[in-house]
């Protein structure tokens, strides 16, 4: 479908490459040197069976194989999707029961109105004023996520901190007001109320059956950002300056670079169905009922 | 004072056409800025122009001379990210010529007072005709590699791009004048171009101008991202495709050595990034910073903004074969329509120089200036709807570009129109849709009955001459087919000596005036911003920065 998209897009590659001022000889001569002037059949067989054996092909626009760009950009997204989780699914979750533990109190307004305030705004106007704040003003933060040679792990953390304070705000009010939700039908429900009439301490009740309940739905939904996380990142990457799969693939699309926007599209593919799977394995491990229903 | 004395000592063993030119300048049709322009085109050394300019009373030429910076600084610079790999014979953005440029030179410099300077030539000069130039090339010049440049390298380099079949971007600018095998090696130092045509700017296309026309090896094999192996003064240390770049001092250059030890060229795929990177102290320089989107560092005081004439613009074209335009009073009414200083001074800030219509713009010393400059002039507008029987005006669309401040410039021209009672509706696409496949039939750009297209600085007026306006040309958006044109377009092309091209150039600027194809409504300057204390930056208006005098304080 993808390769069959990119077909059906105006333009062509050799234009998109040498321009719109380019002569047409150049044009044609370049699209034959990529091989673009074969029947789309025979393109298209030739790509599947590569790809199938591991080969993603040679980028139209770098002249260079597709592999490493699209690797090292998957790893680039991931680092950046991990600082981001490691920040906003504890602070969001804390938030959420806080909130569901004050319900209708100021401290639940905060959180709730806050959080869906911080959710609507994009990310490119909220990353401009972190960046002046943090990077310009304060100087504290590096303005560009783009760290140096041989850096080490906390070097690269220190780098991405300021990326993923927008994407926290995105993610804050969401992942807060599912948690709150579910903690407040968890708090209702007839099992709490059992808990803590056979006398269990209040700590006891929220730990081992108010949280266990409550986070299941918010896991679903964690695990739903994770693609928008690793692939929806073109604004955050672009003003950061980072090398992320999402900007990789803009920049393939808009360059006609097939063999890297076909390549990125399937691994952003793979990661949704991980990320997804992953979230149906945590279920079934925090819902006994699930294996239970599974067993009979 | 003239002093006739050194003034026939330096027409000695001169051509006719260097002392017609020299001849110009004392009796005072020709301006020194005028001669010293086109002395630099026809090969005169600046040597040799400063000695005429004195000695025909206009004083010592100004002093080349800047300012010793400190040595050792490292330069950060923020550029747009290369669209594709970089390749001579392909590149066509930017940030890929940017880098290019980092490491290569041209056989001529087309400086940013759009004088030609010697670069790997060390003189160039016509046959009488203009269709054989004759270059003589450097000594001692070196390839990073370590391999001396001689003629192999020019006469490869030049006929790689002039190549159909090498995809070479250079192709629009040699096609019709230069083909694959018409640079011929003289000698190992000497080099001539026969031309199909005579062409009386021929240097600019083998200059910076050009700026695929890097000279590398003969044996060049493809490669040149490995190692980007040229002949400038600095090296590549390493280059990572959509990340950046870094350089380092060449100690074998030819000339002068580079200040700084190295440079760093950051990529970035938007400028407000840019914009926030300088004011953060990461980067010294922003490449090209476009005046809308980088007002707010127009007055920052800790920022220096090099301001540089240029001649890009952006076309208005409307389609002379196709209503409501068929008729030229009513393109005449929309181009009088529209208020050009509102549009210098307030769409770009008094970064700019007025346009009349024609690719003739204030920079170029060919300028017939004493063509009247088109006014806003409503009741004339008015009048000649009327004439046109497009009294009561008509609806039409116009089909744009999303790109620096032409969509505000499109809604400025709808709001201009409405006075005359034109309905002007806008459709602004990004720059894939509005190029499209950028042939006639497959284009918006090329198909669209009005639009504006952005158009890029060249020395020459040559290009916008003929692509857009020759009844032939591939980029005649306006459909625009008039044979007298056509021929005053090629005899300004041909023509070697400056008072031929300037009369020339006043014929077409009237004719141009009367049909008004296209609104050639400003010419905007090209801006590089830089950090205060960083000194000796020397971009050029085609993208391109020379940073081998650059310092920090």
């Amino acid at each position: 479908m993808v390769f069959l998209g990119g077909q059906v897009l105006p333009g062509n590659v050799g234009r998109a490459i040498l321009g719109p001022l380019a002569d047409q000889r150049a044009v044609d001569a370049l699209n034959h040197s990529l091989g673009l002037d074969r029947p789309l059949l025979v393109q298209y067989w030739d790509w599947i069976t590569n790809f199938i054996q591991g080969d993603m092909g040679m980028s139209y626009i770098f002249r260079a194989p597709v592999a490493p760009f699209v690797i090292d950009a998957l790893g680039n997204s991931m680092k950046l999707a991990l600082v981001a989780f490691v920040l906003v699914v504890p602070l969001g979750i804390l938030g959420g029961i806080v909130a569901a533990l004050n319900v209708n109190r100021p401290i639940d307004r905060i959180i709730s109105l806050g959080g869906l305030s911080a959710t609507v705004l994009p990310e490119f106007v909220t990353g401009i004023i972190f960046i002046l704040i943090f990077g310009v003003w304060l100087d504290w933060l590096p303005i560009a996520a783009a760290w140096p040679a041989n850096a080490g792990f906390f070097t690269q953390v220190y780098y991405l901190i300021l990326p993923a304070m927008p994407l926290f705000l995105v993610l804050f009010g969401y992942i807060a007001r599912m948690a709150r939700s579910g903690m407040i039908d968890a708090l209702d429900s007839d099992y709490t109320r059992t808990a803590v009439l056979k006398g269990l301490p209040w700590r006891t009740v929220i730990w081992r059956h108010v949280l266990r309940n409550a986070l299941l739905p918010t896991i679903t939904v964690i695990a739903t950002q994770t693609g928008y996380l690793i692939g929806g990142l073109v604004v955050v990457e672009t003003l950061f300056r980072y090398q992320g799969i999402g900007s990789l693939i803009f920049t393939a699309a808009r360059g006609k670079d097939f063999p890297i926007l076909e390549a990125g599209i399937l691994t952003i593919g793979i990661v949704y169905s991980v990320a997804t799977l992953v979230a149906d394995i945590l279920y079934s491990v925090l819902n006994p009922r699930i294996r239970l229903g599974t067993e009979q | 004072m003239k002093n006739y004395k050194i003034l026939d000592i330096l027409r000695r063993g001169r051509t006719d056409l260097e002392n017609h030119l020299i001849d110009g300048l004392v009796d005072g049709r020709v301006s020194r800025r005028e001669f010293i322009r086109h002395g630099s085109l026809l090969g005169l050394s600046l040597p040799f122009l400063g000695s005429a300019g004195f000695a025909a009373g206009f004083g010592g030429m100004p002093s080349l001379a800047r300012a010793q910076g400190t040595p050792g600084a490292t330069i950060r610079v923020a550029s747009s990210v290369p669209t594709a790999a970089i390749e001579p014979v392909s590149v066509a953005d930017a940030g890929g010529l940017l880098m290019l440029q980092q490491v290569g030179e041209f056989l001529c410099l087309d400086g940013p007072d759009l004088v030609l300077k010697p670069m790997l030539a060390e003189s160039w000069k016509p046959n009488d005709k203009g269709d054989v130039w004759t270059f003589t090339l450097r000594k001692g010049v070196k390839f990073h590699s370590g391999a001396e440049m001689k003629a192999d390298d020019v006469v490869a380099s030049i006929d790689r791009l002039a190549d159909p079949a090498n995809s070479s971007n250079a192709l629009s600018v040699f096609t019709g004048y230069l083909q694959k095998g018409a640079t011929k090696k003289v000698d190992d130092y000497t080099v001539e171009f026969h031309l199909d045509a005579p062409n009386g700017n021929f240097p600019y296309m083998v200059s910076s101008d050009n700026y695929n026309a890097i000279i590398i090896p003969a044996d060049y094999k493809g490669d040149f991202e490995k190692n980007f192996n040229a002949t400038g003064p600095f090296k590549l240390e390493k280059y990572t495709p959509k990340v950046g770049a870094s350089f380092v001092r060449n100690d074998d250059y030819w000339g002068e050595k580079a200040l700084p030890d190295r440079t760093e060229f950051t990529f970035f795929g938007d400028i407000q990034p840019m914009i926030l990177a300088l004011q953060g102290r990461q980067v010294d320089v922003i490449n090209q910073l476009p005046v809308l989107a980088g007002v707010g560092l127009l007055n920052d005081p800790n920022v220096e903004i090099i301001s540089l004439k240029s001649v890009a613009h952006h076309q208005v074209h409307m389609r002379t074969d196709m209503d409501p335009f068929k008729d030229p009073r009513v393109r005449r009414a929309i181009a009088l329509s529209i208020d050009r200083n509102k549009l210098q001074k307030g769409l770009m800030r008094g970064r700019a120089s007025l346009g009349n219509d024609s690719p003739f713009a204030p920079a170029y010393p060919s300028t017939d200036t004493s063509v009247a400059q088109r006014q806003q002039d409503l009741t004339q507008a008015k009048q000649l709807m009327e004439a046109a029987g497009a009294g009561k005006g008509f609806k039409v669309t116009l089909t744009t570009e999303r790109y620096l401040e032409i969509p505000e410039y499109a809604v400025l021209i709808q709001n201009a129109v409405k006075e005359i009672g034109i309905d002007l509706e806008l459709t602004i696409l990004d720059q894939g849709a509005y190029y499209g496949d950028a042939v006639f039939g497959k284009s918006n750009w090329l198909d669209s009955v009005m639009g504006i297209t952005d158009y890029g600085h060249r020395g020459v007026p040559n290009v916008y001459l003929s692509a857009p306006l020759k009844s032939e040309g591939t980029w005649n958006s306006a459909h625009f087919k008039n044979r007298d044109y056509d021929q005053l377009a090629s005899s300004y092309i041909a023509a070697l000596d400056l008072e031929a091209q300037k009369q020339t150039a006043g014929k077409i600027q009237r004719l141009l005036l009367e049909e008004t194809p296209i609104i050639f409504g400003y010419f905007f300057d090209y801006l590089t911003a830089t950090a205060k204390g960083v000194t000796g930056v020397q971009p050029t208006a085609m993208s391109q920065n020379y940073l081998d005098r650059a310092s920090k304080a």
